[in-house]
């Protein structure tokens, strides 16, 4: 059967996790690409005081079906990276062709069919080449502007061997607009001793269905640090991205994960350490506000002899009416493979704030210093403006969880 | 110059008096010490000049540099420059004792951090999360740490010398004597073992509390015959006899 057959077949296949979405309800506009960069003010305003990431100095922009990337990107020119829509990739490139769709297959769900369907291949195409370290942030920003429309996006990062980047995405939609539907499909290669720092912002609204699928090939040697954050409502967001590590590779990934409203997260991260030494850490923070209800995940498989994989899962319920539920899981299949994992819930206790309070701290200043703390995770290696970012995000979380 | 003044203090915790028509004066560089058994009430005193809610004043008054601070919260008390180092402390999983200390810092300002850093070796203690699976003696050493950032004018240490080993113990009253002798920190310290006593050079008085009452004030040879006899017997010693 055809690739294209199967995808048919799973246009309605649901996802085994997540709240079930009816695709058939979004519209999907024609996909559109113009060689240079320009959105107007209230998807710049929006990207920027919402994920931190300005547009006009993004390599790709994506709103709704419609890509902007600079063509003359000179900031990039010199080290050799190529930035561009993946579909113009595919046009151009052997290479970029060989690596669409294999290591997210497009049965897999609804979501991954609907985008392989109908997405026009839009989304962005990153190439590193081999040993070149690119010190400054490739940045991409994905907005839905339209209600009710489907925004589909399809990724490609390939780090080839002995490179270094940093890829920082945030993805959000102006203020005013509620419901729609994204799906990112994300395919991640990151080659021989080479390294991939990928942070990801998410800020979208009550309403919105969110649907990321990646998956991640790390080679041997090679490092991929994941730091992911969403501190928006949503109607539901349902994300679990899938590592695979060759031998001594190493994965690191971090969620932040601030619940608000009546919005569904079930959000997680999954490693399959394939190769002998490697290893996988995932740390998650989960606050949950208002009515939210957060399920985290964590799931380490053991192949291969000397892997370490660690999970730690850790929530706050920050409301009486939110729920938590973490779910850390580990499968040995090589009895050298070390895993562990632990897991705890709890709440901002009166003795904790108590004990603040004593410190010259209001109550209201006391449950912020912890929730700010709690969520601040520091993932190894990410570029400093990702970091003030986080920090800046996380404050304003802090500030308004507290009150 | 006289720091904090109580007058006739009860102390309720629920509807029980705890504490019993206490007075004590405390200058400015001075260090009190108040000892006495487990349950005297030295814990539930600390914590009405604190202001912790888990304890209210049901009798008498605070007044602390001449101003009545019986009604004030205790955030309030903290900022105007009274510290607590409690003796139990909570453990807050995901939340690094870095996080808290950069806060305290940032409150109070000031100088010194460094010098109390070294003094209570708790550096290494940065990392982790607050108070999460430390030993009684990193515990008693962060807390001290976390009290004397404030910068207090009047540090209220509970208990500092219980469930340490030598070492810390050692530490702990070095970093005492630094808050005292550099900063002319006014110090109230209460104690059931007294382990610390012989440790600290500027005691100004010593106290003896016993069922909620200070029953007897003196130098710090009360603390010793107390201290090797006993406290009734001690008390009896020194012709006092408890009620």
């Amino acid at each position: 059967m055809s690739l294209k057959e199967r995808a048919r077949k799973a246009l309605s296949k649901p996802s085994p996790y997540g709240v079930d979405v009816d695709v058939s309800s979004y519209t999907i506009e024609e996909p559109q690409v113009y060689g240079e960069v320009q959105v107007d003010k209230s998807v710049e305003e929006a990207a920027e005081s919402k994920v931190g990431i300005k547009p006009s100095v993004s390599q790709y922009v994506q709103v709704g079906q419609t890509a902007f990337y600079k063509l003359m990107e000179k900031s990039l020119e010199k080290y050799g990276v190529k930035v561009m829509p993946l579909n113009v990739a595919l046009e151009k490139s052997e290479f970029a062709r060989g690596l669409v769709w294999r290591l997210v297959s497009p049965d897999i769900d609804k979501y991954t069919a609907l985008t392989y369907l109908y997405g026009g291949e839009l989304g962005y195409f990153v190439y590193v080449p081999p040993e070149v370290k690119v010190p400054t942030p490739i940045y991409t920003c994905l907005v839905l502007r339209a209600e009710r429309k489907a925004m589909l996006a399809h990724n490609i990062v390939y780090v080839d061997d002995g490179a270094e980047a940093h890829v920082v995405t945030g993805c959000t939609i102006p203020h005013g607009v509620k419901g729609g539907l994204h799906v990112g499909i994300s395919e991640f290669y990151v080659g021989k001793n080479a390294r991939l720092t990928f942070s990801m912002i998410h800020s979208w609204a009550e309403g919105m269905h969110i649907r990321p699928r990646t998956a991640v090939k790390v080679g041997e040697g090679g490092e991929y640090v994941s730091y992911y954050m969403i501190y928006s409502p949503v109607s539901s967001i349902q994300l679990f991205p899938r590592t695979t590590l060759e031998r001594e590779a190493k994965l690191y990934a971090a969620s932040v994960i601030a619940g608000k409203a009546r919005g569904n997260y079930d959000i997680g991260a999954k490693a399959q350490l394939e190769g002998a030494k490697s290893s996988a850490e995932i740390v998650s923070r989960v606050v949950a506000f208002e009515d939210s209800e957060i399920y985290a995940r964590g799931d380490i498989e053991g192949l291969a002899s000397e892997s370490r994989g660690h999970i730690e899962c850790l929530g706050l319920l920050a409301s009486p009416k939110a729920i938590i539920s973490s779910i850390p899981t580990v499968t040995s299949r090589n009895p050298q493979s070390i895993l562990s994992h632990e897991a705890a819930i709890g709440v901002i206790a009166r003795e904790e704030i108590e004990y603040l309070e004593s410190k010259g701290f209001t109550e209201e200043e006391a449950k912020s210093i912890i929730i700010r703390g709690f969520m601040s995770i520091e993932a190894p290696g990410l570029p400093e403006i990702v970091k003030t970012q986080a920090r800046r995000l996380i404050d304003y979380i802090a500030r308004s969880g507290a009150l | 110059m006289l720091l904090l003044r109580l007058k006739g203090l009860n102390v309720c915790a629920g509807d029980r008096i705890v504490v019993r028509d206490v007075d004590l004066d405390v200058s400015c560089g001075e260090v009190h010490v108040i000892l006495g058994p487990n349950g005297a009430g030295k814990t539930s005193l600390l914590s009405a000049i604190m202001g912790l809610p888990r304890v209210r004043v049901c009798g008498g008054t605070i007044i602390f540099e001449s101003e009545d601070i019986t009604g004030v919260p205790a955030y309030e008390r903290a900022r105007r420059g009274i510290a607590l180092a409690h003796q139990f402390v909570p453990s807050i999983r995901g939340v690094k004792v870095a996080d808290i200390a950069r806060h305290i810092v940032e409150r109070y300002g000031g100088d010194g951090y460094e010098d109390i850093l070294d003094i209570l070796d708790v550096k290494n203690l940065m990392g982790r999360y607050l108070f999460y699976g430390f030993s009684g003696g990193e515990r008693r050493r962060l807390e001290l740490y976390l009290t004397l950032i404030q910068r207090p004018k009047l540090a209220l240490l509970d208990e500092p010398d219980s469930g340490v080993d030598v070492d810390s113990l050692r530490l702990i009253a070095e970093a005492v004597n630094y808050a005292v002798r550099s900063w002319n920190t006014s110090i109230v310290l209460v104690t059931h073992l007294g382990a610390i006593l012989d440790k600290l050079y500027d005691i100004t008085r010593v106290h003896i509390m016993l069922g909620g009452r200070i029953v007897y004030s003196g130098d710090l040879d009360v603390a010793k015959v107390v201290l090797s006899k006993g406290y009734i017997e001690g008390l009896k010693i020194l012709g006092v006899t408890p009620q």
